[in-house]
């Protein structure tokens, strides 16, 4: 067998069993059901200039604290601004949040966690590391980078970022120890494969669905830790729109216009939820193995 | 079990140390010179920089930072900037609150998610099951303060039942009221996965064999269930209540928030929000600490559970 045979070993159940997915993903229908809903909301955020039907920043004083009506779907808030464009330009923004949080925080991670598989003396440094991080609530980082740079954006990328590397480390960790124990490693490292290969090619392709299934699972929870903290005021600053600040700014008027803060609310939930339900089904047919 | 503990004290003991790190960070970054402020603005360079020498802050950094850990132990964690009160004193007010809001909501959320988990798991596939799973995914998905603003929006404003603002006192004397809406929105949160797993625990359990002996000598269903079944779920059930530590913490912080619950979380956001840098520091510490405690207290309690982890 040549090198170059051994390039890529992903392991051939997981090959075969890739073209089913999404079959199987499109059969469960709460799932389906759930990446549809993902999918027409993130494209709403993409797009929000085209598909919002008024400037969210725009105040009309004449128009205040309206209900929802024909004109305006959502209706408009304390300074008669369209709570429906504020919506789609809010979520543009925390989804923009959950996402750079989960990918940063997955590639840190990941890293670590497959480093510290490969090497056994670097392992305990690292996890120890991890342990370290895993020390802090997201929430209280957040707290933490706010009181020390001020509110915004940025401290609440940071808080995520670390809220995610720990556990995603720990399970790359724990992928790529079972593949570690692989005869095609030590197959590969027999022959000669270097280990910048060894790690790319060999370890790191295997761990990639589990780590994968894994940050889809988290990303509704950090999604819920980055409109928390916007909620707590952390986050972004008025008059940008973010879910969890946009609902805090309506909690002032709650008892004259309850929609001002229920639908900010309400849209935090119904993204969460599609991806909680859309992790779970991935999980079921990826990696059934990280279920509890 | 005493060397468990022991070990688990020894990591512990770098996490807070990174704790106090980073809020002795937080005190380097006030924006204004200490010693500037004492020498007052028309004070000689060289008076300043006596009363630099005087506070020890010309010193390096690694030396500040130890004689900062010594002030901790000795209880002096500085004045508030705002209220010029012991920073010390105004946690001691606050540390109450949170704890009782915290036990609260788990003495909600524990019960219920494991009442709601065992009958998930014993009427598996039924309709109370997938009622049960899909009331507790949607529970998983919802930010904590949504639930907070309908309890205050509906019980609390449109009913009038119950208060929603501030706390009247503590739960023994006639505080009950003002604690049932805020511990009810902290412990929604955490029925959901407590009842998630609980029923996945309870299901494996009750495959095992012993459960089986239980029923073939004849005992009623729920003596089975409660002590046979449950009693062995509750192990996975107190690992998880450990991981949910950070998220209860979280979720305090924005519940006293919402609620004026006059705890550490509450103190913490006011005085980032007003840049007061000593009471902001305080309070993150207590409150890290306070989730290094639980920690520390659930692998506590999961040995005393599980006698099996001591022999491993």
């Amino acid at each position: 067998m040549s090198v170059e045979a051994l390039a890529s070993p992903v392991v051939a159940e997981e090959r075969a069993g890739r073209s089913g997915v999404l079959r199987r993903l499109v059969r469960d229908r709460i799932a389906a059901a759930a990446a549809l809903v993902l999918v027409l909301i993130a494209l709403a955020a993409i797009f929000a200039p085209i598909v919002a039907p008024y400037d969210p920043y725009l105040t009309d004083l004449t128009n205040v604290m309206q209900p929802p009506s024909a004109e305006h779907w959502f209706g408009t808030d304390n300074t008669g601004r369209d709570i429906l464009s504020r919506v789609i330009y809010g979520t543009r923004n925390t989804l923009m949040l959950g996402l750079i949080g989960v990918v940063i925080g997955g590639l840190l991670g990941g890293v670590l966690g497959i480093l510290a598989a490969y090497y056994p003396r670097a392992d305990g440094w690292i996890m120890r590391v991890v342990d370290i991080m895993l020390a802090f609530p997201a929430i209280l980082i957040g707290l933490a980078v706010a009181a020390v740079a001020g509110a915004g954006l940025g401290a609440v990328v940071i808080a995520l970022v670390v809220a995610t590397v720990p556990d995603v480390a720990r399970v790359a960790r724990g992928a790529a120890v079972g593949v570690m124990g692989q005869e095609f490693m030590e197959a590969g490292r027999a022959v000669g494969v270097s280990d910048r290969t060894l790690i790319w090619r060999y370890l790191t392709l295997n761990c990639i669905s589990t780590i994968f299934v894994f940050l889809t699972l988290r990303f509704g929870q950090i999604i819920l830790i980055g409109s928390a903290l916007g909620f707590l005021g952390m986050g972004a600053q008025p008059p940008t729109a973010e879910l969890g600040m946009m609902a805090a700014q309506g909690r002032d008027f709650l008892f004259m216009a309850p929609h001002i803060a229920t639908i900010p609310s309400c849209a935090i939930f119904v993204i969460v939820l599609a991806a909680n339900l859309l992790g779970d089904a991935l999980r079921d047919v990826l990696d059934p193995r990280l279920q509890q | 079990m005493g060397r468990q503990i022991v070990h688990r004290l020894l990591v512990s003991f770098p996490a807070l140390l990174g704790v106090l790190f980073l809020c002795f960070c937080l005190l380097q970054v006030v924006p204004a010179d200490p010693a500037m402020i004492i020498a007052g603005p028309d004070a000689k360079a060289e008076t300043v920089a006596a009363i630099r020498r005087d506070l020890g802050l010309d010193r390096p950094i690694p030396i500040q930072f130890a004689e900062y850990i010594g002030r901790v132990l000795r209880g002096d964690l500085g004045r508030s900037i705002i209220s010029n009160k012991m920073v010390s004193e105004e946690l001691a007010l606050t540390i109450g609150p949170t704890a009782e809001l915290m036990l609260g909501a788990m003495l909600i959320a524990v019960p219920c998610g494991l009442a709601l988990g065992t009958l998930a798991a014993v009427k598996r596939g039924t309709l109370t099951d997938r009622f049960i799973m899909a009331v507790s995914v949607a529970g998983v998905s919802m930010p904590v303060f949504f639930i907070g603003l309908i309890l205050i929006q509906y019980v609390g404003f449109k009913w009038g039942l119950l208060p929603f603002t501030g706390r009247t006192g503590p739960v023994w004397d006639g505080g009950l009221p003002s604690l049932i809406l805020p511990a009810v929105t902290l412990g929604a949160v955490l029925i959901g996965p407590i009842a998630r797993l609980t029923r996945t625990a309870v299901l494996e359990v009750l495959g095992a064999d012993f459960v089986r002996t239980a029923r073939a000598k004849g005992l009623r269903e729920t003596v089975v269930i409660i002590h046979h079944a449950l009693r062995n779920a509750l192990i996975p059930v107190v690992t998880l209540i450990g991981l949910q530590a950070a998220f209860l913490l979280g979720g305090a912080v924005v519940t006293e928030t919402m609620f004026s619950w006059p705890g550490v979380g509450r103190l913490a956001v006011g005085a980032i929000v007003s840049s007061d840098f000593p009471t902001a520091q305080g309070a993150i510490m207590i409150l890290a600490i306070a989730f290094l405690t639980i920690n520390l207290l659930v692998d506590v309690l999961y040995v005393y559970l599980d006698p099996r982890v001591q022999r491993t």
